[in-house]
């Protein structure tokens, strides 16, 4: 698999109040035309990643939404898998270039969910649920909960080692400007982030704290996949590895809720495609919409032996900017902190992963990046897409 | 999300195959930030059950004291109101667990 990122960008993430999802799209959608040096008329296919549009916004038929926002009649899908609806969009994209029917394709992201009460987000997102966990009232920081004790439990890991992750997700976010925390005016810098605010915010379902949990955010994101037209650029990044894998919708029929095991299935079946290994990674924007869920990653995607092991290397700076030895995971702030407008996540890990590679990521640069990895996550563990690129 | 009763009457079926299960807390968690419906509830810990003769369960913990919510502790399903009524009128009713 050879497929060119042709071009790519993303809007600010945040509570974008004043700015409608057509905003939105637009927006990120002129900023990959210009980055790719393409028309939209050379666009021959359309997959938008979205999954809230239609419980929380009333709005669905978003193929041909967007198409109509951007003023072309291509082929329009719209794509959905919980907060992997974004990766399993960029899958679409890929599979479309690959069957040889389209020549280029524009894959979108897009989430608006701050337009709403927090408890019907909250219900909304229990939609990637099954029906036993909304009887139950579990929210998705209570799902992830139940996996963070049960890990405790089993690994002796603590409530500090998963304030680490954030640390280094909120430092990350604080060198982005496109970041719902990047520290900008009016909000406490979150290069400040420490262990003690993560220790001291509230908890929202023990032993996860406010600190532990990604935000609701808007944003939305967008790649152009295909054949490249007349190119400037000295290295084009291509994706060498696309993988899908499901398990169960509900987390107590899984085998072990300690590990999720699409991701080690979804890893494995992208690093054979491109015949790479763990060890090979550069840069890795991996699925931490909780603290715990990228200690479980780390281990999951092969990066770490072991949860405990992963909890010491992050605690020691292991996968920080600048102090990374190698791996530099999440540099964008990973959802915890750069934001997580659920269906476009999967899209800016692409986005942020072609400019890490192509050596345009500025402050949160990491170094001699040749090898990315994107990873990306829907319901408690239910489907996962790992795609890994390649400069 | 409502609660149509079609839906409520189709799962009885399955209300009732896990009720009166024993079983051991695996993992759990208090919701202090819930969902739509569950607002007069929280804060409400549930439970991640081990049942005794197969499989596993989530549930709320109910008539339970503050000692109880620990993994390891055994537990009961029992029948108890899920959440208010809707336009419909149908109270829905679930699954929950109770110390033994």
């Amino acid at each position: 698999m050879n497929i060119a990122v042709l071009g790519v960008a993303t809007t600010k993430f945040g509570e974008l109040w004043d700015t409608s999802p057509r905003v939105l799209v637009r927006e990120a959608v002129n900023g990959a035309l210009a980055d790719a040096q393409v028309a939209l008329e050379d666009i021959d296919a359309i997959y938008v990643g979205n999954m809230l549009s239609g419980m929380l916004g009333n709005q669905e038929n978003l193929g041909a939404f967007y198409a109509e926002e951007l003023g072309i009649t291509a082929a329009s899908t719209k794509v959905e898998g919980a907060c992997a609806s974004g990766g399993l969009a960029v899958h679409q994209g890929v599979l479309g270039i690959l069957s040889g029917l389209y020549r280029r394709v524009l894959v979108i992201g897009v989430e608006k969910m701050t337009d709403h009460k927090p408890e019907h987000v909250a219900s909304a997102l229990m939609g990637a649920g099954s029906d036993g966990e909304r009887i139950a009232g579990l929210t998705f920081p209570g799902l992830y909960a139940l996996m963070a004790h049960a890990c405790m439990q089993k690994y002796a890991i603590t409530e500090s080692d998963m304030a680490a992750v954030a640390v280094k997700n909120h430092y990350h976010a604080s060198l982005n400007t496109y970041a719902h925390f990047s520290g900008g005016a009016g909000s406490r810098s979150a290069g400040q982030m420490t262990i003690e605010h993560v220790m001291q915010s509230p908890y929202v379902a023990d032993p996860l704290k406010l600190l532990d949990c990604s935000p609701i955010s808007d944003g939305a994101a967008a790649v152009i996949l295909g054949e490249a037209a007349k190119t400037t650029r000295k290295s084009t990044v291509h994706i060498v590895g696309s993988s899908v894998a499901t398990d169960t919708l509900d987390l107590a029929d899984r085998s072990g809720i300690t590990s999720i095991s699409a991701t080690v299935r979804a890893a494995q079946g992208a690093y054979k495609q491109a015949k790479l290994a763990a060890r090979d990674i550069d840069v890795a924007e991996a699925h931490d919409c909780f603290t715990i869920a990228e200690l479980m990653a780390l281990v999951d995607l092969g990066f770490s032996d072991g949860m405990k092991k992963a909890a010491q290397q992050v605690g020691q700076g292991a996968f920080t900017l600048n102090s990374s030895k190698k791996l530099v995971v999440n540099p964008s702030g990973g959802l915890k902190a750069c934001g997580h407008p659920v269906g476009a996540t999967g899209v800016k890990q692409i986005v942020e992963i072609t400019q890490q590679l192509r050596g345009e990521a500025g402050k949160r640069q990491a170094a001699n990046a040749h090898i990315g990895l994107t990873h990306n996550v829907g319901g408690s563990g239910a489907v996962a897409v790992v795609h890994l690129l390649r400069s | 999300m409502n609660n149509s009763p079609v839906k409520l009457w189709r799962n009885q079926k399955h209300v009732r195959a896990l009720l009166g299960k024993r079983g051991t807390i695996m993992t759990y968690t208090v919701i202090r930030v819930p969902p739509a419906g569950y607002e007069g509830q929280a804060p409400y810990p549930v439970v991640l059950v081990q049942l005794e003769n197969r499989g596993h369960a989530v549930g709320q913990l109910v008539d339970y004291e503050h000692k109880h919510i620990k993994i390891g502790q055994s537990v009961i399903s029992v029948l108890r109101r899920v959440k208010s009524p809707d336009n419909e009128g149908v109270i829905p009713y679930g699954i929950k667990f109770k110390p033994i």
